[in-house]
Order: structure tokens, then C-alpha cells, then sequence
């Protein structure tokens, strides 16, 4: 029996009604389109035709759908840099709710080898990454992007190279394709390994834009880490990936041997990138204290998240008598809600993995106050284990306390009055600066401030909540020959804090990165206190940054850019102030920026 | 003629143009390394510098020319082939004209490296006619590929061999002079690189498997290369969205052509000249790097040492200082490991005298200060003034010859007086603070003692005689 497929202005009116369906009534409703998208990339379908393409996907519908294909987030422009060529764009057949190729046909499996189907491919799985930090049991609000504008750009044949990146500066995702060691041409753009991955800078910078501009490499490596827990959770998610773990481990998580065969097999194709393979380790945060590289230093995190994954998995297979399968379901459901939720709780300044760990186990306590099975000891033990948290920090949070308090202000404002506006959220932070230790000097901002409609895991909600970032830029001058160049130069240190309450004014969660200046009294005393310490390391990490020539300007043309030169943190004179910035993190084998070793590294060789 | 071999480099700006007379029982055996030079045409630098060593030097053949005979091209970046202009050759007759290996485009173990230099060519002179907006940096690296030097190259295998009834002949290590049809007395001119399989020694898998990989993609596939005359917008952004997106792409014009440019310098032909004893090193552009390992792309001073050892690892009693003194075309000793290859081969060629001695070697660097911020290298020539002899401390000439001039004066140098927790960059250090120090000849700073402010003048060169 066919379905009758609602007329549009039909589905319009129950588009606006989607969230409150559930997913199979979206899906006979026509509200969520069947797509065929890899599970994981080419190589792993023709390794093994079961890991092929994901039967179950669906993409949301929505309104503006285009060419392209375009829709409300993404823009995908297949330019080929190498040859100027704007590839013709899949046509959006918006009747039949679908996409079709330069010849008419569907872009299905059937013509997976065109390159309009690439570009369906990236876009879906864009669609269905967003969708990933957007739902309840993400981050349970719109998510915006880190530059002006509402459209990431996603190219997915940029030219020739072992390469895919976020990039701020040009709003886009760009993939590259190479030839492998057989001949094969691997197209990034096909991996959705690699796309989740770089779609999670894209997230991180959106909801913290200033991370960017942090010179802590554990900064740069937290940004690692989340375009690697991305990566992970999402192909976590899907259902004949995740049986097929269960069933090689038999549940057993730690089963090291076993999810290592898996990973390697679904890292073939992009080697160098191997998500899981980096999960799998034992590194601890003494293990990196030189560590330049964002990216090894991110394995103790991904580590950890990945030992409390494994902790959870064994809970729901040994004590609660669920079956591999199932256990490892319910494992992943809370690691995706464990993961991304905290995001909200980060600084908006110089995230740390402590800071993370901090977020991860405050988010875990309000979604689940009683914690009957002792999730967030088992939690704190695994960040404990891998010195990310101290053993007095651990043995802290042990201590029973009450969930949250009301805040101790100078000037009482109504929750709902700070989260109508910016302009209202900064009134109140004026009128509290004693309070919120935030020094009358300074020109503090509303960095940020959204609300969220956050789920538990068994989907009942959460108090909304209330998320308001405020930050200011405490200047610093760089003083003494170890700044090079840059010695006698202004710059900031980012200082700010994240206040979250819930809608009957709790206070949440307050999080700070305190700078030098403020008032008297203890507590303004202590926070100077901190506030001198960050700036410590704030110098000392740009000093040796500078030093090793991890600091500069990348070459190029308004025809592309010179890959090779492009340092780790770049850096511009705003407000007659020098703004240092991530760079792109370019290469997915090996570190190139990572490790970039400036100085004369390059030059016209005339 | 006299019993001394003469070494003369002429001031053309930042580039190479050595003549060289080993001295015989008759009128001499004379040769030309290299005619180039980054100065523009219009200057007229290169041609009066080989008029002059028509009209004043080279000797008549009897039938109205002059002699001159052999000509040796390191490599084909500008600086050393530009000057190969045949209306600077009218009246010269040549005999022999040696090429690299790497610059013939028919031999088999440089196909990919022909490969490369050609894709490179036609990119950067595309990037060049688009009129696209460039770092400064790589201005230069766009002005390697200018249609002046596909002129010398015709010039060097085309016009000149015709109009002299001769071949080129293209050079690799392991051949010498006499095998190669030159017998001079006394003498034999060695050829310690390019090596002859210049594929594997230099371009190195890597970049090879991302050129065949470049090369299988629509790029080479369809010859259609960025940027195309004509562009079509997208539809679904903005054009000054697109116009950013296309500014951060990665380029594999650019990065192919860095990888060119670098690979051009280590497939410089570098000659050992063995002359009653004596031993002369010209080694081009050659660089070094950390070392050699088979499979990669090496430099050339690595894959010397690797494979010439027998020849190169002894005490030489000249050196062409390579690449206008820039830090890495002299193997020296930067690095803090005495034990490093790059010290090791320093230490063989031009060893620091034992207490109580005097260096005898004698270096000859052709530069022109200002050009790049980090050519030539102030430390590096000051290390080799220790190791050599015929040195000069400048500052005091140059000051008599213009007495407003000022060591600061466009230096790249914003801290010599800093202390750094490892060795500065050249860029950092500038040569200020090194002007008073005892350094090899050098052509600029020459031709400046003598009140040369510019090229504009008579040819100016620098000799070094050698004797027996």
C-alpha cells in the first residue's frame, strides 16, 4: 500500500510541530528523509559490504533544502581548488524529497561514484552530526558557529591531499582527496570518521569562540578532543557498528585486542586517524608536560572518557544482566549525554581536561542527583586515574553536599529578566562585580547567553537552564627578549567566567578564569591570587611558543594558501593589541602543525 | 700566462657568474660556473659582466671570437641562468656546455622531478598572470619561474650548441673532465653531484607519490589548473565568501613549487676541480638538512656524503660558498652536536686550524646584502672567516668609502643583542654585529668599499688567485 506523501504546505505545519514527535512518526510523516549514506567510508564497505551503507539514516526535513545541497546550517560548494572548477551541484528535488545527479537520477548507492553523491554524503552526515549536538540529549538548543554567518561552507573535493580542516577565517570544512599506497583515490569527504571529527571543531568553536584564541596547548588539545569524541560516539551510535563490537568483545569493553582489530579496519582508509586506535591508551597528564602537540596530548582525555565508557559498559552487562548489545547501547546513550552536555558548564576562556572533568561530573550530578550505582565516583576515579584530577580533587567530590545553591548577590535581578538580553545579562554582572569577582576596571561582555532544554538519558527533562559567558581582555605586554619579535607588544589575557542557573534562579554552575586585578578582602584576594598564576602561564607557554617559531603568519595568495607554513597559533594586531589564534590543524597523518618547528623551516629556495 | 688559478666572481647582485682560468703552458683553460642574477634585465649587469670578460679576459681564437671553454650550469633557478642571453655570446666561442642531470628532460631517472619543475612552472606563471595577490615571500617564488629562464634554458641547449657546433652535455656524479672530452694538464674536474637516479635521491617518495597521486586526480587528468580565466560563482554564498574560500584553500601550486624550488637547488651540479694538488669545491645552490636517508628527499650535501665521500671528506683549498651564504648551502656548525653529519662534513672540508696555525683555505661568496632577510648568513660567514684565509673586516671600508653608512641601515635584525635559549634564526640575526669580523670576499660588500653604490657602473668582480 503506498503512503499518500503530505503536500507542502502540510508538512510545513507539521514541521513546526517535529519536536514534539517522535522519530517514527517523523519518519511516516515524511518529516525525516531516508538517505543512503556510508556507514563509515568506501574502503570499510568494500572491506566488509555489511559495515556498507546505513540503511536506518534519516535527515531532517526543513524548509529551505536546496542545491547544493544547501539547507539552513550548511552550504556545500564542491570548488576544486587545484583545477578552479566548481563542480555542478546535486539538485534538490523537493517533490520527491531527494536528490538527484547531473543525469536525473537518484544520488543513492547506484552512484556512489559520482561526486555529486559526495556531496550528498557530507551533507548528511553534517545534517545528522548537528542533529547529534543539538537534541535533548546534547546540548538541547541551536548551536550557532564561531564566525559571522549561520552557513558553514562544506567543500568536499578542495583539491589534492592527505587533508580535511575546520576553518574559521573562511567559514568552511574543506576535504581533500588522495591516492592511497593501492592506487586507490580516498576521498575525506566519504569518511564520516574525518567529517564528524572536523564538524566537532566547528561545534566547539561555536558554542566557545574564544578557545581560539588560547596559547595553551591543552586548550588546542581539548579542541582535539572533542572532534575525536565526535567521531567516536557518533559511530558509536550506529547500530551494526556497535553490534558488531559487542559481539567481537563479547561486552567486554576492555577487550582491548578485539576493538583494536575493529578500528584498524575502520582506519584503513585514513590512516593516521585512527579515533579508536588513540582511545585505547594509558597516558597520563605527567606523560605530557613538554608536550607540544594538541593532538597527543588530547589522548589522556579521550583516554579517560573512553576508560569511563568501557566502567559504564561493564556496569550495565554485569550488574544490571543486559546483554552485550544492549549494555553497550545504554553505555553510549549516557556517554553521549555525559560528553556533550558539559560543554555548556566550560569556561569561555582557556578550557582545561580539568575543567572538562569538573563540567563532565557537575553535569552528571544534576542529571542524576541520587546516583544510586555510583556513576560519579566511578567517573572521578577514571579523571583521577589519568591525573587529571588530583586525589584530594577526587576525594572532594566524594563529599556529600547539597545540589546547588542561590547565589549571594549584591543586586538581585530576575533569571528570566538576565536571559531576555545581553544587554540585561550585563546589568546584572555590573551590578554584582564584587560579588562575581569581576574587577570594576574592566569592560566585562556578555560573550555569550542562550538558554538550553536539556534530557536525561530516559528523555525526562531537565530544568531549563540559563547559560550565561562573560569575559574581558586584561592587558598584558609582553616584556623581555623571550618574545622575540613580539617583545614590547600589548596583548590580553583572556579572563571571564560561565554562569548557569535554571529557571528558578539556582545557581547551577560558576566556572572562572580570573584575572590580576579586583578588590580587597579574601576572596578577591585569592582570586588575584589565581589571577597571577594564569598570567604566569599565559607568558611562560607564549614565550616558549615564540620561541620554538610556533607563532607567526601562514603564506599565501588569494589563490590558496602555502600548507607548510602554517604554524600552530597565528596571531594579528586588533585594537593595537596582538590576538594570537589557532591555526587550522592541517594533516591527518601525523602533526604538521604539531610539529611545526619555525624558524627557518622555510624560505624561497632561489 | 702565469702559474696561478684565478677565481673570479663577478658583482651581479644576488647571483652566480664565476670565471675560472687554470693556467697551462699555453693561454689557459677557461671557464664560466653559472651567469645569473636577480637583478631585472635593464640593469645591464650580466652583459657587461661577460663583455668584460670578452673584451678584457677570455683569449681571441684567431678568427675574430674569443675562447672560452666550457660553460657549467649548476641549475636553472635565474640567479645563475639568466644571463645565458646568446646576444651576450655573440663573439664567444664555446666548447663544451655541461648541464645537471636533472635538467635534462629525457632522462629517465628525472622524469618526475621534470615532472615537477614543469607543473611548478606552469602554475606559478599562472598565479603570476592572474595578478592574485601573494605574500611578499612568495613574490619571489612566483619570480623563479619568470619567461626569462625558459630563454637560458633554450639558450643552453638549443642556441648556444647550434651556434657552436656542439652538445650539451648533461652531468652527473661520478663523471670527470676527461671522460668528458677535456684534457687539461694537471687537472681533473670531478663531478660530485647531482646524483645520476635524481628521482630517488631528491624528489623522494613522498613527494613522489603525491605527484603521480596529483597528477592521477582531475588536475592532471584534464590539464585544467587553477585559476582559470573566468570564474563561476557559486550560488549558494557570497562572492566575497567565495573569494576568502578560494584564499584558504591549500594550494598545491605553491606547495609543489617550494618543493621545486628547494629540490632545483639540491640537483645543482658541484664540481671538485683537482689542480696540482689543490682542491676546488663549486657546489651551486647545494643545501644540507638533518640527513641522508634512502627513499626521502634528500640534500644534496647529505646524499655527497653518502655516496662521495672518497672524494669530498678532505680538506679543500677553496670553496664557492653556496647559495650567497645563505645558512643551509654551507654545511657548518650549528648544530650543538659536534657528532652531527652536517658538522662532520664541515670539519673534513674546511677544518678550524690546530693552536698556533693559520687557516689556508680561501672561500669566495657572490651576494648581495638586503636581498633577503636571511641571505647571506652573518654568523655562518664569520665561522667561515675563522676556517679561511684572504679575510676581510669590512666595517672599517665601508665606512671610509661612504661615511653616512650605517651597519642598521635595512637589517633584518631586531635582536643581536638578545640572548636566545637556542641558536636565532638568520632572520633574527642580521649581520651588524658582524661586519668587523674577519669573513671570506665577498662581491657586495667589495664593490660597496670601493664607492660602488649600485650595478650601474664598469663590471666589478672579485679574484682569488691560487697558486700551485
Amino acid at each position: 500500500m503506498s503512503r499518500r506523501r503530505p503536500t507542502k504546505s502540510t508538512r510545513l505545519r507539521l514541521y513546526s510541530a517535529a519536536r514534539h514527535l517522535d522519530l517514527k512518526t517523523c519518519i511516516e510523516l515524511g518529516l525525516l528523509f531516508p538517505l543512503d549514506v556510508y556507514i563509515q567510508d568506501p574502503l570499510v564497505a568494500e572491506n566488509d559490504p555489511k559495515f556498507g551503507f546505513d540503511d536506518g539514516f534519516h535527515v531532517r526535513w526543513e524548509p529551505g533544502i536546496g542545491d547544493g545541497p544547501t539547507s539552513a546550517r550548511f552550504a556545500v560548494v564542491d570548488y576544486e581548488g587545484d583545477t578552479g572548477e566548481l563542480i555542478p551541484k546535486a539538485v534538490w528535488d523537493a517533490d520527491a524529497c531527494r536528490f538527484v545527479g547531473l543525469d536525473g537520477k537518484v544520488l543513492d548507492r547506484d552512484n556512489k561514484e559520482t561526486w555529486q553523491f559526495h556531496q550528498v554524503n557530507v551533507w548528511a552526515l553534517l545534517q545528522n552530526a548537528l542533529a547529534f549536538f543539538e537534541g535533548g540529549q546534547g546540548l538541547g538548543r541551536p548551536i550557532p558557529f564561531g564566525f559571522e554567518g549561520n552557513r558553514l561552507i562544506v567543500v568536499p573535493h578542495a583539491g589534492y591531499g592527505r587533508n580535511a580542516f575546520y576553518d574559521r577565517e573562511s567559514k568552511s570544512l574543506q576535504f581533500y582527496y588522495f591516492q592511497d599506497d593501492d592506487g586507490r583515490m580516498v576521498y575525506t569527504c566519504q569518511s564520516a570518521d574525518i567529517v564528524n571529527h572536523e564538524f566537532g571543531h566547528a561545534v566547539l568553536d561555536g558554542i566557545r569562540p574564544y578557545f581560539f584564541e588560547s596559547v595553551l596547548v591543552e586548550t588546542a588539545a581539548f579542541h582535539e578532543l572533542v572532534g575525536d569524541l565526535t567521531a567516536i560516539l557518533i559511530l558509536l551510535r550506529n547500530n551494526r557498528f556497535r553490534g558488531a563490537i559487542a559481539e567481537a568483545t563479547d561486552g567486554d569493553m576492555a577487550a582491548a585486542e578485539a576493538l583494536t582489530h575493529i578500528a584498524e579496519q575502520f582506519g584503513q582508509a585514513v590512516e593516521g586517524n585512527p579515533y579508536l586506535r588513540t582511545a585505547l591508551n594509558t597516558y597520563k597528564m605527567s606523560d605530557m608536560a613538554d608536550e607540544e602537540g594538541p593532538h597527543r596530548m588530547s589522548e589522556v582525555l579521550t583516554g579517560a572518557m573512553f576508560d569511563i565508557l568501557q566502567s559504564l559498559s561493564t556496569f550495565y552487562i554485569e550488574k544490571r544482566g543486559r546483554s552485550p548489545k544492549q549494555g553497550f547501547w545504554d553505555a553510549i546513550q549516557r556517554m553521549h549525554r555525559m560528553a556533550v552536555q558539559p560543554l555548556d558548564l566550560l569556561p569561555p576562556v582557556d578550557a582545561t581536561f580539568k575543567d572538562y572533568a569538573l563540567a563532565v561530573l557537575r553535569a552528571e550530578q544534576l542529571a542524576n542527583p541520587t546516583d544510586p550505582h555510583g556513576f560519579r565516583d566511578l567517573m572521578a576515579g577514571c579523571f583521577g586515574a589519568r591525573e587529571i584530577l588530583s586525589p584530594e580533587e577526587v576525594e572532594a567530590l566524594s563529599e556529600p553536599g547539597y545540589l546547588y545553591d542561590r547565589p549571594t548577590l549584591t543586586v538581585l535581578h530576575d533569571v528570566e529578566d538576565i536571559a531576555h538580553s545581553r544587554a540585561a545579562a550585563y546589568r546584572f554582572l555590573d551590578d554584582n562585580r564584587d560579588r562575581l569577582l569581576i574587577p570594576h576596571s574592566q569592560d566585562v561582555q556578555v560573550a555569550d547567553l542562550y538558554t538550553a532544554d536539556k534530557l536525561t538519558r530516559q528523555g525526562a527533562r531537565l530544568p531549563r537552564q540559563i547559560i550565561l559567558q562573560y569575559l574581558w581582555r586584561e592587558d598584558v605586554r609582553l616584556e623581555g627578549e623571550q618574545f622575540g619579535d613580539y617583545e614590547g607588544e600589548w596583548t590580553s589575557l583572556l579572563c571571564g567566567g560561565t554562569l548557569v542557573f535554571d529557571d528558578c534562579a539556582n545557581l547551577l554552575w560558576w566556572t572562572r578564569k580570573p584575572g590580576t586585578e579586583g578588590g580587597d578582602g579574601k576572596a578577591w584576594k585569592e582570586e588575584r591570587a589565581a589571577g597571577e598564576e594564569r598570567k604566569g602561564q599565559f607568558l611562560a607557554v607564549l614565550a616558549r611558543r615564540i620561541q620554538s617559531g610556533r607563532v607567526g603568519a601562514p603564506l599565501g595568495s588569494s589563490r590558496g594558501l602555502l600548507g607548510s607554513s602554517m604554524p600552530p597559533l597565528t596571531v594579528q594586531k586588533t585594537d593595537g593589541r596582538l590576538r594570537f589564534a589557532l591555526a587550522p590543524h592541517l594533516n591527518l597523518c601525523g602533526d604538521v602543525n604539531d610539529d611545526f618547528q619555525g624558524g627557518p623551516g622555510w624560505e624561497v629556495s632561489s | 700566462m702565469g702559474s696561478e688559478l684565478l677565481i673570479r666572481s663577478y658583482n651581479v647582485g644576488c647571483g652566480d657568474c664565476f670565471y675560472v682560468c687554470i693556467p697551462d703552458e699555453g693561454d689557459g683553460f677557461h671557464m664560466l660556473i653559472d651567469c645569473g642574477s636577480k637583478e631585472s634585465a635593464r640593469s645591464g649587469v650580466m652583459e657587461r659582466s661577460i663583455r668584460h670578460l670578452a673584451d678584457e679576459v677570455l683569449p681571441a681564437t684567431g678568427d675574430g671570437k674569443k675562447r672560452l671553454d666550457l660553460i657549467v650550469v649548476t641549475h636553472r633557478h635565474e640567479d645563475h641562468i639568466k644571463g645565458f642571453d646568446p646576444r651576450f655570446f655573440h663573439d664567444i666561442a664555446i666548447g663544451h656546455i655541461w648541464l645537471p642531470a636533472a635538467m635534462n628532460k629525457d632522462h629517465p631517472q628525472a622524469a618526475q622531478s621534470v615532472a615537477l619543475h614543469g607543473l611548478a612552472e606552469t602554475e606559478m606563471r599562472r598565479l603570476a598572470e592572474s595578478g592574485a595577490a601573494l605574500s611578499p615571500e612568495l613574490q619571489d617564488l612566483v619570480g623563479l619561474y619568470g619567461i626569462r629562464n625558459a630563454g637560458a634554458v633554450e639558450a643552453l641547449t638549443e642556441t648556444l650548441p647550434e651556434k657552436n657546433g656542439i652538445e650539451t652535455r648533461y652531468v652527473h656524479a661520478g663523471m670527470r673532465s676527461d671522460a668528458l672530452g677535456i684534457t687539461i694538464p694537471d687537472t681533473v674536474i670531478h663531478v660530485l653531484g647531482p646524483e645520476e637516479d635524481v628521482d630517488f635521491f631528491y624528489l623522494g617518495k613522498e613527494l613522489d607519490d603525491r605527484l603521480r597521486g596529483f597528477q592521477a586526480g582531475p588536475a592532471g587528468a584534464t590539464g585544467r589548473t587553477a585559476p582559470q580565466a573566468a570564474e563561476e560563482l557559486p550560488t549558494n554564498i557570497t562572492g566575497a565568501d567565495f573569494r576568502t574560500l578560494q584564499s584558504r584553500l591549500l594550494s598545491n601550486a605553491l606547495a609543489f613549487a617550494v618543493d621545486d624550488s628547494s629540490i632545483q637547488n639540491n640537483v645543482s651540479t658541484v664540481l671538485l676541480i683537482e689542480w696540482k694538488g689543490k682542491r676546488l669545491l663549486f657546489v651551486g645552490d647545494a643545501e644540507w638538512d638533518e640527513g641522508f636517508k634512502p627513499g626521502r628527499k634528500n640534500s644534496a650535501w647529505n646524499v655527497m656524503w653518502e655516496k662521495r665521500r672518497d672524494l669530498l671528506g678532505a680538506p679543500i683549498d677553496f670553496l664557492k660558498v653556496g647559495h650567497h651564504g645563505s645558512h643551509n648551502a654551507t654545511p657548518w656548525n650549528r648544530h650543538a652536536d659536534d657528532d652531527h653529519e652536517v658538522n662532520q662534513i664541515f670539519d673534513a672540508i674546511l677544518p678550524r686550524p690546530a693552536e698556533g696555525h693559520s687557516p689556508t683555505a680561501r672561500c669566495l661568496v657572490s651576494t648581495k646584502r638586503k636581498q633577503y632577510d636571511t641571505i647571506p648568513d652573518a654568523e655562518l660567514l664569520a665561522e667561515l672567516g675563522k676556517r679561511s684565509t684572504g679575510t676581510k673586516r669590512y666595517l672599517s671600508e665601508l665606512k671610509a668609502a661612504d661615511a653616512a653608512f650605517d651597519p642598521h641601515d635595512g637589517v633584518f635584525n631586531y635582536s643581536v643583542m638578545k640572548t636566545y635559549s637556542k641558536p636565532p634564526s638568520p632572520r633574527q640575526v642580521g649581520d651588524h654585529g658582524f661586519l668587523d669580523e674577519p669573513q671570506p670576499r665577498r662581491t657586495d660588500l667589495e664593490s660597496a668599499a670601493r664607492g660602488a653604490s649600485d650595478l650601474s657602473g664598469p663590471a666589478e668582480f672579485v679574484d682569488v688567485l691560487l697558486e700551485a
